[in-house]
């Protein structure tokens, strides 16, 4: 009914609208198709919305496109959508600008100078795809299968599959995603054997206390944690934001705890000693469904220090305040509302895992949680189920896929370091370069911009050009593909299929549906239907792990699954009336459907299906641990150093672990190094400063730089337009006689940059901050040449444990610029 | 008969007739500097209508910058003229004869460039004639057109008829452009019944133009002061602008006066005694100046509203203070300073003063108008405002055009009245006795 | 007559800015670029105001939407020579911008800062101006523009009401602002009518009005637990 209202015909802008078009000229306004432009200037048009899910970031929010005449002309939040209930980021309002952007990539390109100088001409599609499909072929025909990479960003659900099977029935180990949600979860595969994002139950608690996660302005999703947000109000819930520089999630906190950077682990062990010490902990909880808490016998009859005594031992108030600078005081105070309010739940992440010693840190977050019988709580840490897609067969590997995958993975990390995942951009880099094992001879580049985001540009730079063929599916030329030799360019999303399902961080399951709102306005291709397109080129079991057609099929084909399990619903109206009942009686109707075919229109009309009831878990499920308990003594970090170990070479065993550790930048000894415990990162003392780099909401990963509106309202809360600036508290800037807007070096052992102060009470004294976002050097003429990239002078540190980025690990000096 | 006075006054006059016939090659130069900076000012304001008021420095929340702060500062210098001429005939002080000409040619100089300003700072002046379509009349900004309109017309009125008889006179002695001289003499013989209307004409007018002059400040004041913005919203304003209009404006008058005495050596004109009297008169605007800037302060601080605080202290004390206190300085301190002593009372002393009082005025105006728009009552950063070029330019043509239209005036007409001087050699004396006659007891004096 | 008003929650608000960026494209606000930017002329119909309170560490940060307040009795009108901005019979302060003569009084009038002016000649996406809202026109340069309360929507629902032969209801006219902000921090509605939620919220004890006394009215209402 609501629908069909605004169906109704009405005149194409009415009074104003027609003065629009005729003062500016329809042609030089629509640059559009020509049929189009005919329809338009018929005058009267029809309005329709078409909904399809935003992926400007990994948000998954539902969103509605307004349509004249089959036309997009704005965008607003699906209101049935369960993750957005019809909010968006300022980020999202942009989709038509980065639909419409003057700088895409229009055509298949293919380079005509040198790498990175910037120099395209058009070819035809077919052009590109034989010159691909050959180099396939040959390095195929070799037996070189596995020289052949694939770098992704953080495509999660179809895409990561489809190009997973792309890479299997080819024969190539070398799947790649830079920015892999797998490794945030690092510390909960360690305590939880999880390796997914959790959820938590901001509703219900009564008490959030958040250890750097800026869940507002950043995180997984920033619309669907502002929802939820709004409601702290009614509900009495109260907020702790714990972090160096204050983020939006800080401003918006009841209390804003100012931490020194990289010290966030000490902090949580501190108010863990409190819990203990006051026995303010669940001890039910621990009791049964721990591990390592109390002192410890194995079965070797070695004894062990449990997470209490070493707790208990090393962080007392006094020390955890020495190490984080947060007076003693405040430390009690946190942990006494901590352990007096239930339920309450714990974050970290942010600040606190952007650190050399960030699992240890997240860890003990984390353990606060256990402490407190969190976890599968209502209003605690939840694990979300993942949807009933209906998955594809495995593919039949031929013997030159077969030998391929059994290469060894040419990022996989030297011996010791990065013991819990497979990949990071840094080893990529060292080994593509250093050709070791072997050389990457061709590589895919799917979105994402691993030049903007590195901290080693220089070595990632050499390595991209030791590839023969680098062929990017980027829509838009950015930093990375300034290096490839093909483009093939995408659509962007507002014109292609896709599904976006869980969301990590999201309390339940979902399945977004993207569908074109418009034909492609470009020569463009979906890179789903150019993989397929490009497996049946080079043809036999390649060729045959793609028996659909399509990307689209593809999507059909597991929705069938979601359709044939009879659960969840299709996200319809009434979503809104039911978002707070469903969590407090589960009530919840399961729309039912003739045929998959009516599923599958009502799921185009309406965006997306979900489930909001969670299955019923046994312990074992929760804790997929060793124990199958929680383990605050982490068996799977001790299995994993012990292979390090007995691989390291050394004559005695004990001299192996010194090496191990010592080589992971593990400072602890004995069994602290497999609890939770404060790793001291090693900052350059010669320099007084913290640097540390922050995200902002219209542009937190750099992507939205190319969007003009975003890059005017870059920093909006400090009023600053398209540039950048250092914050720093008015103490620190009186030492170095910075006044507001000087022109200030900020100076790392990397590099230096030239920014504008801005002074601020809301942050550390002797810590300086520089969003991240601005400084392209390409990307588009918005893009390029505004503000600076605080990347660019960061130390190229990481949390050698999980091989993240140590985004704030450097320290600087600053001086006035003259 | 009337050739023959013509002559004898040709004699005894000479010097102010001799700027008319008389064209030096200073006179080119300058009067070429002048032209240039006027017409780049042209060409600035040509790059302003085609871009729109981006070229300027202005923003949000500074709206109002050079455009308004000159406006409110040549309109001010206006006063000099019209205001002060009638204020001094109509006193029947007898030392304003060789001085009423130049102020009303400032007055309506000014008045023209002064009234162009409200256009140059429109983002579309090709809709200005909205104003009489549409206008409003209760903006005070139509009440301000009003009154300028009114006052300018009044003021060239009021420069006109006193020129009758001196227009004669040149058209009298024939030479170039008689034509215009005779077109412009409207016919005058110097009849006693032509003396008498044009007497009457100037009397009902120096009585109509000092209210006039009076209204156009206050309402400029209006402009500020019917807002609620801090610094503005005052009641005193009317007033306080008044005054220091006619301060500016006293000042301007001997800056020109100082300036033609010295060019054109009107030492015989222009005596030590008259810069001694307007120097008297500067000295005591000055005061009533400080008078008004320290209620106008002093009640903000008591009140202490935070914001109206808030703007007082960023003239104090903040960003604004270097003009803040340049223009006390400039407004009180040098002027108090060099004519309370008879010792720097000197033509240069006065002319130091002036300069510095016309500086310090235009510093008032743009301290009144910017800090003010710079510090909203909402929690903003302070408002940057730097003038751009184009500013500058439009400020140095404005300044060029006071300078070249003196300059083109006197290739034409006397600058200082040849009829009154006259009229006060002939007249003057004879009606000065009387007049102290009348108020001073007994008849002895003339038998003295 | 209704009353059109706003109320925002600053205690749901996280200071996101969808609401600044929604203005912007339903409103085909310019885009400013970098230099005029900088230089104080972004143009932002709903602007953030940040303010930070208290000194380190015990740092409160407030921020605050803030479109035009539609005063009741709005001195921008006032001011304005040529009628180019005025009060309507439904309390919205418009803008008329072929009229407007560029004097920028009414901005020097504003008291809450919340209007803006075009320096330049506006600007969208480049080579790309078709994602224009058809029901708003496109302002040229050299005129002052504010938050206009979109009602280009009102006219559309009374359109839509009128078709269907019924009066408007409660909820019906939503702004662009509030239709995306995901804290549901705005509402809108008519203060004439005791039933809708904005009349019930503008009586809230949490609720204050910017500067009350300056006797402006605005008919923007902030919810905030703290005293403003
Ligand atoms: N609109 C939009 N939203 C996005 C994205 C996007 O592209 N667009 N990207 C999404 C993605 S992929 C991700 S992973 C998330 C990232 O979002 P988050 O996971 O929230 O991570 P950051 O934004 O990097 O947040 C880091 C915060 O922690 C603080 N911090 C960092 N290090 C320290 C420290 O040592 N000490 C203290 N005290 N504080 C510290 C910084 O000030 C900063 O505020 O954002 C997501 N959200
Ligand atoms: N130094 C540093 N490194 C980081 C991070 C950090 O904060 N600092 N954050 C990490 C995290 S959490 C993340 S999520 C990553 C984010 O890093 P990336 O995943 O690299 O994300 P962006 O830099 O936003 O690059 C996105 C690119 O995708 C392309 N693109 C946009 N839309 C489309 C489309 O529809 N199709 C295709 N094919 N391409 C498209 C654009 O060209 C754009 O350049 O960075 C990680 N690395
Ligand atoms: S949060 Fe992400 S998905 Fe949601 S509207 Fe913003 S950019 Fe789009
Ligand atoms: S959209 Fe809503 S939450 Fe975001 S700043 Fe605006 S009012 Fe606040
Ligand atoms: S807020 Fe300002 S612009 Fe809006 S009505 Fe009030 S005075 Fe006018
Ligand atoms: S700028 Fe336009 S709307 Fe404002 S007062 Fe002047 S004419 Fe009126
Ligand atoms: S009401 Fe409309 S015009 Fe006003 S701020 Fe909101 S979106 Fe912008
Ligand atoms: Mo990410």
């Amino acid at each position: 009914m609501e629908i069909k209202r605004r169906d109704f015909l009405r005149l194409f802008g009415g009074v104003s609208g027609a003065l629009l078009i005729d003062g500016c000229g329809l042609d030089e306004v629509f640059d559009l198709p020509a049929n189009m432009i005919e329809k338009a200037k018929k005058g009267a048009g029809i309005e329709a919305w078409s909904s399809t899910i935003c992926s400007l970031c990994p948000g998954g929010c539902g969103i509605q496109v307004r349509m004249i005449d089959g036309i997009p002309v704005s965008v607003k939040g699906n209101r049935f959508y369960p993750v957005n209930l019809g909010g968006m980021c300022p980020l999202g309002i942009n989709a038509l600008h980065e639909l419409y952007n003057p700088d895409r990539a229009k055509t298949p390109l293919r380079r005509s100078g040198d790498r990175g100088s910037g120099k395209w001409e058009p070819v035809t599609w077919d052009d590109a795809l034989k010159t691909v499909s050959e180099k396939l072929a040959t390095v195929r025909k070799e037996g070189k299968s596995h020289q052949v990479g694939f770098l992704g960003y953080n495509e999660r659900g179809l895409m990561r599959e489809h190009i997973s099977r792309f890479m299997r029935a080819f024969g190539s180990p070398n799947y790649y995603q830079f920015s892999l949600t797998q490794n945030d979860t690092v510390a909960y595969q360690l305590l939880q054997g999880q390796s997914q994002v959790p959820a938590y139950d901001i509703l219900n608690a009564k008490l959030i206390m958040s250890f750097g996660a800026n869940f507002l302005e950043g995180g997984y999703s920033p619309v669907y944690h502002t929802k939820l947000y709004s409601h702290h109000q009614d509900r009495n819930t109260r907020f702790v934001q714990i972090e160096s520089r204050m983020s939006l999630t800080g401003a918006n906190a009841d209390r804003w705890v100012p931490v020194r950077p990289g010290t966030y682990g000490a902090l949580a062990l501190g108010i863990a000693y409190v819990l203990i010490r006051e026995e303010l902990y669940d001890k039910e909880f621990v009791k049964n469904r721990t591990f390592g808490f109390e002192d410890w016998v194995d079965r070797f009859g070695g004894k062990h220090t449990g997470f209490k005594s070493d707790v208990l031992g090393n962080y007392y108030p006094e020390r955890a305040s020495q190490i984080t600078g947060v007076p003693s005081a405040t430390i009690l105070e946190l942990a006494r509302e901590l352990g007096n309010t239930r339920p309450s739940v714990v974050l970290g992440d942010g600040g606190a895992v952007a650190n050399t010693n960030g699992t240890f840190a997240l860890m003990a977050v984390h353990s606060l949680n256990a402490l407190l019988g969190n976890i599968e709580r209502g209003g605690g840490v939840l694990f979300i189920d993942q949807p009933p897609v209906q998955k594809h067969a495995m593919v039949s590997e031929d013997p030159v896929a077969r030998t391929g995958n059994h290469q060894t993975p040419i990022a996989q990390p030297d011996e010791i370091a990065f013991p819990m995942t497979d990949f990071s951009i840094e080893s990529f880099a060292q080994h593509v370069l250093a050709e070791r094992p072997y050389p990457l001879r061709i590589l895919f580049l799917y979105r994402g911009n691993a030049l903007f985001q590195s901290l080693n540009h220089d070595d990632l730079v050499n390595a991209l050009k030791k590839i023969d063929l680098i062929v990017s599916f980027d829509s838009v030329i950015n930093e990375t593909s300034e290096y490839a030799d093909l483009i093939l360019p995408d659509h962007t999303f507002l014109e292609k299929w896709d599904e976006v399902s869980n969301v990590p961080s999201v309390g339940f399951t979902h399945v977004g549906i993207q569908h074109p709102v418009i034909q492609p306005l470009h020569d463009t291709r979906h890179t789903g239907d150019v993989l397929i397109e490009l497996a049946r080129r080079v043809g036999g079991t390649v060729g045959a792990a793609f028996p659909l057609n399509t990307y689209e099929e593809e999507i059909k084909f597991r929705m069938k699954g979601v359709y044939l399990s009879g659960e969840g619903a299709v996200a319809t109206q009434g979503v809104r009336q039911l978002w707070l009942d469903y969590l407090q009686q589960r009530g919840w109707q399961i729309g039912r459907y003739a045929s998959f075919e009516e599923f599958w229109d009502r799921l185009l009309e309406h965006g997306g299906w979900w489930n909001p009831i969670r299955k019923k878990k046994s312990s074992s499920e929760v804790f997929r641990t060793p124990s199958g308990k929680f383990e605050f003594y982490s068996q799977t970090l001790k299995a994993s150093v012990d292979r390090l170990v007995a691989k390291a070479g050394a004559p005695r065993s004990s001299q192996n672990l010194d090496l191990v550790l010592n080589r992971l930048n593990i400072s602890a000894r004995g069994d602290s190094v497999f609890l939770p415990h404060h790793e001291p990162v090693s900052y350059e003392e010669d320099k007084p400063l913290y640097l540390i780099p922050f995200h902002v909401l219209p542009n937190p990963d750099g992507q939205a730089a190319n969007l003009p509106m975003m890059q005017e309202m870059f920093g909006y809360t400090a009023r600053r337009f398209w540039s950048s600036w250092v914050e720093i508290h008015p103490e620190t800037a009186a030492q170095y006689a910075i006044a507001e807007d000087s022109w200030v070096w900020v100076e790392t052992s990397v590099g230096r940059l030239k920014v504008q102060a801005k002074l601020s009470h809301a942050i550390v004294p002797n810590v300086i901050a520089i969003p991240f976002g601005l400084g392209h050097t390409s990307y588009g003429r918005y893009a390029k040449g505004h503000g600076v990239n605080p990347h660019s002078i960061i130390r190229n540190l990481y949390d050698l444990i999980s091989g993240k980025a140590a985004f704030e690990a450097t320290k600087a000096k600053i001086t006035l610029a003259s | 008969m009337m050739d023959k006075t013509h002559q004898c006054d040709l004699d005894q006059d000479a010097a102010l007739y001799r700027p008319i016939y008389q064209t030096g090659r200073g006179y080119y130069v300058v009067g070429g500097i002048f032209l240039a900076v006027y017409l780049f000012s042209i060409y600035m304001y040509y790059a302003q209508i085609r871009n729109g008021l981006g070229v300027t420095g202005m923003n949000q929340p500074v709206t109002w910058g050079f455009y308004i702060v000159n406006f409110v500062f040549f309109i001010g210098i206006s006063h000099a003229g019209t205001l002060i001429s009638a204020i001094l005939r109509l006193s029947k002080a007898e030392w304003r004869r060789p001085i009423t000409r130049m102020a009303e040619v400032i007055t309506a100089i000014v008045l023209a460039i002064g009234g162009l300003h409200p256009i140059i700072d429109l983002g579309r002046p090709d809709r200005m004639m909205n104003l009489l379509e549409s206008g409003r009349l209760q903006s005070p900004l139509l009440w301000d057109v009003t009154s300028i309109t009114a006052y300018f017309t009044a003021s060239t009125v009021y420069l006109y008829l006193p020129m009758i008889p001196d227009i004669a006179r040149i058209r009298d002695r024939g030479g170039k452009l008689t034509w215009l001289y005779t077109f412009m003499a409207w016919g005058w013989q110097g009849t006693e019944r032509q003396k008498q209307v044009l007497n009457r004409a100037i009397n009902i007018l120096m009585v109509m133009v000092i209210p006039i002059a009076i209204s156009v400040h206050t309402v400029i004041s209006y402009i500020f002061s019917m807002t609620l913005q801090p610094g503005w919203h005052s009641t005193i304003f009317g007033p306080y602008f008044v005054a220091g209009a006619i301060f500016s404006g006293i000042a301007a008058l001997l800056i020109v006066m100082i300036i033609f005495r010295k060019v054109f050596h009107f030492e015989d004109y222009l005596k030590q005694i008259h810069f001694q009297y307007l120097g008297t008169l500067l000295l005591i605007m000055s005061i009533i100046w400080f008078y008004f800037t320290f209620s106008e302060y002093l009640t903000g601080i008591f009140g202490g509203e935070p914001h109206e605080m808030n703007t007082i202290l960023y003239k104090f004390s903040g960003p604004f203070a270097f003009f803040f206190w340049g223009m006390v300085l400039c407004n009180f301190v040098i002027p108090v300073t060099i004519l309370s002593f008879r010792k720097f009372k000197t033509i240069s002393g006065v002319l130091i003063a002036s300069i510095a009082v016309v500086i310090g005025m235009w510093l008032e105006r743009f301290i009144i108008v910017v800090p003010s728009l710079a510090n909203p009552r909402m929690e903003l950063p302070l408002g940057i405002y730097i003038p751009s070029l184009v500013e500058w330019a439009l400020f140095a043509g404005g300044l060029s055009v006071f300078a070249l239209g003196f300059m083109v005036f006197a290739k034409f007409f006397p600058l200082i009245s040849i009829w009154e001087i006259e009229e006060g050699r002939i007249h003057g004396v004879k009606e000065v006795e009387e007049r102290i006659h009348s108020y001073l007891p007994g008849r002895e004096l003339s038998n003295l | 007559m209704p009353r059109w008003a706003m109320v925002i929650d600053l205690d749901k608000c996280t200071g996101c800015g969808a609401c600044m960026a929604a203005c912007k494209m339903e409103n085909n606000v310019a885009i400013v670029d970098s230099k005029e930017a900088q230089a104080g002329r972004a143009l932002f119909w709903m602007d953030m105001i940040t303010t930070y309170e208290g000194e380190y560490p015990t740092v409160a940060a407030k921020r605050m939407p803030k479109p035009c307040f539609q005063c009741d009795n709005p001195p921008c009108t006032k001011v304005c020579p040529v009628r180019a901005t005025y009060r309507n019979n439904e309390g919205l302060v418009a803008q008329i911008y072929h009229r407007c003569i560029g004097c920028r009084y009414c901005m020097a009038a504003c008291p809450f800062t919340t209007k803006v002016f075009n320096w330049y000649e506006p600007q969208w996406l480049e080579g790309a101006n078709k994602c224009f809202n058809p029901d708003v026109s496109v302002r040229a340069v050299g005129v002052v523009e504010k938050c206009s309360f979109c009602a280009h929507r009102l006219q559309h629902v009374k359109e839509v009401a009128d078709l269907e032969k019924r009066p408007l209801q409660d909820g019906e006219y939503v702004p662009a602002c509030s239709e995306i902000c995901p804290a549901d921090a705005i509402s809108f509605g008519d203060l004439e009518n005791k039933d809708s939620a904005v009349y019930k919220l503008s009586r809230s004890y949490r609720a204050s009005r910017v500067m009350e006394d300056l006797g402006v009215e605005p008919k923007v209402y902030y919810l905030s637990k703290r005293v403003s």
